[in-house]
Order: C-alpha cells, then sequence, then structure tokens
C-alpha cells in the first residue's frame, strides 16, 4: 500500500458556477417552495447527492427513490452514506464517491456501461432487488423480497471478521485497535464469508498491510466464493 | 476573545424564525436567520471566508417565503457540496413521504430529518440534545466553548466544539488553520488525560473515539 497521500477531495463553488452561467443564481432555481424541482434543476451537477467525498458510499440506483429511503434507515447511524441515485446520474454519482462506492444497490434500471465496468473491475458490493440486469458481477447477490435485501445490507454494516470491524466513516478497525484505512479491505469485510471474483492483484495491498500488522487473516482465492477472507494459518496449510 | 459559532436557520414563517432565533441567542450561538432560500444563500455566501455555521436548519416547506427565487433544495445541495461539515436538520410536515424523502436526500445526503408535525418544541429538544452534548469526559457548554469535566478546564475553538457536535461522525476540515486548530484541540485532550482521543482519517477528516484507535498510514486504495 502507498504511503503517499491521497488527492484531496475536489471542491466545486456553485455560487460561482451560477453566475458564469446565468448570472446570480438566475435559472438555477426557478420558483421555490417544497424544495422544488430538486432533481429536475437546470443544473442537476449541483445536487449534493453528486458532491465527490471520500466517505463510505452506498449508492442506492432505482426509479423513484423509495428503496434509497428503506437502505438509509435500515443502515447504522454514522457508518455509511446513503446516495440517492437514479438511473441517468447513476455514473456521475458513483464517480463522485472516492474511491469508489463501498456498496451498489439496485433495482429496475439498467446498468450504463461505465457503472458495469466499475463493478466488474473494483471490490464493491452489489446488491439487486429483483432481476438483475445484463452487466452484474458473478459476485452480486440478488434479492426477492426488500426485507431481505435491507437484512443483508444491515449485516453488511456491522459485518466482523476476526476482529476487524467497520470504523464508523471509513476504514477498519483491527483487534488491536488500529485504524486501518482501506476500501478493499472494507468490503471484503463487508462480503465475508463471501468474496469478489476479481483478479489477485486487486487484494495485493490487503495482504501487504494485515501482513504487517499480523492481523491473522489473508484474502485468497476460494473457489466459487471468489477471494475472500481466510486464516493466515488455513491460507498457509493450502 | 470567544467566536460565538453561527447557527444557519431557514424557515420561512416570521413567528417560528424569531422563536428559533431567540433559542440559539439564549444559547450564546449566533444564529444567522432567513425567511427565504435566496436570503439563506446570501448569507452563506457573506460568512464563507469567516465562519462555517456549526449547525443549519432547514424547513423544507417554503410556502410563506417572501422571496422565491430559490429552493430549500439549493440551499441544501449548496450546503452538501461546500460545507459538509455541517450538521443539517431538515423539517417538514410531508416528512413522511418518501418522495419528500428522496427529494432532501438527493439535495443533501447526510441531513437528519424531523417531524414538523411533532412541534417546534421537539425540534429544540432534538437540537439542544445535538448543541448540549456530553461525550466521554467533555461537555460542550453556552455553545461556545468544550469543557473537560474533571478538571472544568475549558477549550473556546469553535471547530472543537464542532467535532464534539458530530460525534462519532467524521468531520472534514477545509483550511490549514481550521485542521491547526483540531489539532491543537488533539494535543489539549492528550495534555488533560482526557478519556477522549482525537482520530484522524487523512485528507484532512478528523473524529472523535472514546476508545482511540492507533491510526496507520493510508494505503493506495483508501
Amino acid at each position: 500500500m502507498s504511503a503517499s497521500p491521497a488527492h484531496p477531495t475536489p471542491v466545486t463553488t456553485t455560487l460561482a458556477v451560477a453566475d458564469r452561467g446565468h448570472g446570480p443564481l438566475g435559472s438555477l432555481v426557478r420558483h421555490g417552495w417544497e424544495g422544488f424541482r430538486v432533481g429536475i434543476v437546470d443544473a442537476p451537477w449541483m445536487l449534493g447527492v453528486r458532491a465527490p467525498d471520500r466517505g463510505r458510499a452506498i449508492l442506492v440506483i432505482t426509479i423513484d427513490g423509495e428503496l434509497a429511503v428503506a437502505v438509509r434507515d435500515a443502515v447504522p447511524g454514522g457508518m455509511a452514506v446513503v446516495r440517492d441515485g437514479r438511473s441517468h446520474d447513476g455514473d456521475a454519482i458513483a464517480a463522485a464517491c472516492l474511491p469508489w462506492p463501498w456498496m451498489v444497490v439496485g433495482s429496475a434500471v439498467t446498468l450504463t456501461p461505465a457503472l458495469a465496468s466499475l463493478l466488474r473491475n473494483r471490490p464493491v458490493l452489489t446488491f439487486w432487488l429483483g432481476d438483475p440486469p445484463i452487466g452484474l458481477p458473478s459476485h452480486a447477490r440478488c434479492f426477492d423480497r426488500p426485507a431481505a435485501l435491507l437484512d443483508a445490507v444491515q449485516r453488511a454494516c456491522t459485518a466482523s471478521v476476526g476482529g476487524m470491524r467497520l470504523a464508523p466513516g471509513s476504514g477498519v478497525e483491527l483487534e488491536d485497535g488500529t485504524l486501518l484505512r482501506s476500501a478493499t479491505l472494507e468490503s471484503l469485510i463487508a462480503a465475508y464469508p463471501r468474496g469478489f471474483a476479481l483478479p489477485a492483484r486487486t487484494f495485493r495491498a490487503v495482504a501487504d498491510a494485515l501482513a504487517r500488522h499480523n492481523a491473522g487473516w489473508s484474502p485468497q482465492r476460494d473457489g466459487a466464493e471468489g477471494t475472500t477472507l481466510v486464516r493466515a494459518a488455513a491460507r498457509s496449510q493450502r | 476573545m470567544r467566536a460565538n459559532p453561527e447557527v444557519l436557520i431557514l424557515e420561512d414563517d416570521a413567528e417560528t424564525l424569531d422563536e428559533l432565533q431567540s433559542h440559539f441567542t439564549r444559547k450564546r450561538f449566533h444564529p444567522l436567520g432567513a425567511r427565504s432560500a435566496s436570503r439563506a444563500l446570501s448569507l452563506l455566501e457573506n460568512n464563507r471566508y469567516s465562519s462555517r455555521p456549526v449547525l443549519a436548519i432547514i424547513d423544507w416547506d417554503l410556502g410563506k417565503a417572501p422571496d422565491r427565487t430559490a429552493s430549500s433544495g439549493d440551499v441544501l445541495s449548496r450546503l452538501a457540496r461546500e460545507l459538509r461539515e455541517c450538521p443539517v436538520i431538515v423539517y417538514s410536515q410531508n416528512i413522511d413521504a418518501f418522495n419528500v424523502r428522496s427529494q432532501i436526500q438527493r439535495s443533501h445526503p447526510r441531513a437528519l430529518l424531523h417531524d414538523k408535525r411533532d412541534g417546534d418544541a421537539s425540534l429544540l429538544e432534538r437540537i439542544d440534545r445535538m448543541l448540549d452534548r456530553t461525550v466521554g469526559d467533555l461537555r460542550i457548554h453556552d455553545g461556545t466553548v468544550v469543557v473537560h469535566l474533571p478538571t472544568l478546564d475549558q477549550h473556546h475553538h469553535r471547530e472543537a466544539i464542532r467535532l464534539v457536535v458530530h460525534h462519532p461522525d467524521i468531520v472534514t476540515f477545509h483550511s490549514d488553520t481550521a485542521t491547526k486548530a483540531v489539532r491543537r484541540f488533539g494535543e489539549w485532550l492528550h495534555s488533560h488525560n482526557s478519556a477522549v482521543r482525537l482520530v484522524s482519517h487523512g485528507n484532512r477528516k478528523y473524529r472523535l473515539s472514546a476508545t482511540a484507535p492507533e491510526v496507520v498510514a493510508p494505503d493506495g486504495d483508501a
């Protein structure tokens, strides 16, 4: 894992953008009551849901946002931010989740090529309600009932493997109290005992970090489950 | 010198706005009150270099606003983009409707929701619970100081108050000055043997923890 500092979160000055294009707050807002036309303002890039952030994020992509509201209620306070996306802006919201969304939940929408590529190349927990769209990775989990999906979301947030658990907001707290900042490790812990059908190089940095901290666990390819966490002792026996 | 932390209040009803402003003034906060969204946006713009509110109270329904050129959603989006560290409470008569909640979440994914039908007293109670917090052996007093209860020593910086208000969530700080203030607060906690510790998540992100983990260097993908 690199010790170099990560890039700072980009900042957009919304009023400056408004001023350039439309005069002082001109066409951004139109008539204002009841959060008027929040989803269809002239400048949808200004919606808060598209603001870049490095916190743990759950991107929920649906037609109407109802599932996102339910997911938000299911997530324990402070563990993750739920980002309510639609099929037309799912890509943009996913790009704003840095380094990538921890979890993507979807229902009744198609996957854009960019989002499908992200899900196939990064260890993103992928939960789907109903029939899966084309392009979902093989490690995606599909659910028939919302209650089962919400239960899985809750379990992922509170997962614990060998004393390692998700820290509030971001990172992983190891058994010895060390806070390890690794999006990949967060995904491995939340997915356990399942894994990710991704190349071994995706997990090399996590393996090195866990070995450095004598965590007793390491990512390893485990047949049908893909790459998952296994006890270091078990690993040496294989 | 103490800098009273600002609280942004967007409420279209003049009487309710007065009540909320008086409440915060009594608690030694500096209320930035607005009856319209455009006024709230102006307040944020005018204060952007001098201060950042520690809390925002937003009425989602602005039917009585004198100026309707902006919406509560615009204020929330602005807060989400540029004042992420500011906790936001949004209240509405229709907070149960999933489409209202969805719109609020798309404007500000971290916004806390409150049912306006529970009355103003309920909102004030909730605000007080947030602002008069006790975290470990620390307590906010009069909105302007963090008190270390065993010694009664005080720390006055508003960024310290922000961290206590946010506990256990992560707070992102946006300037070197704020980051330095946070580190000084961390040293102050250490020098007082406080049960609360400052935890750095890198990239100017910090949170308070009662059982502080040792923090290691970031990895490549975090």
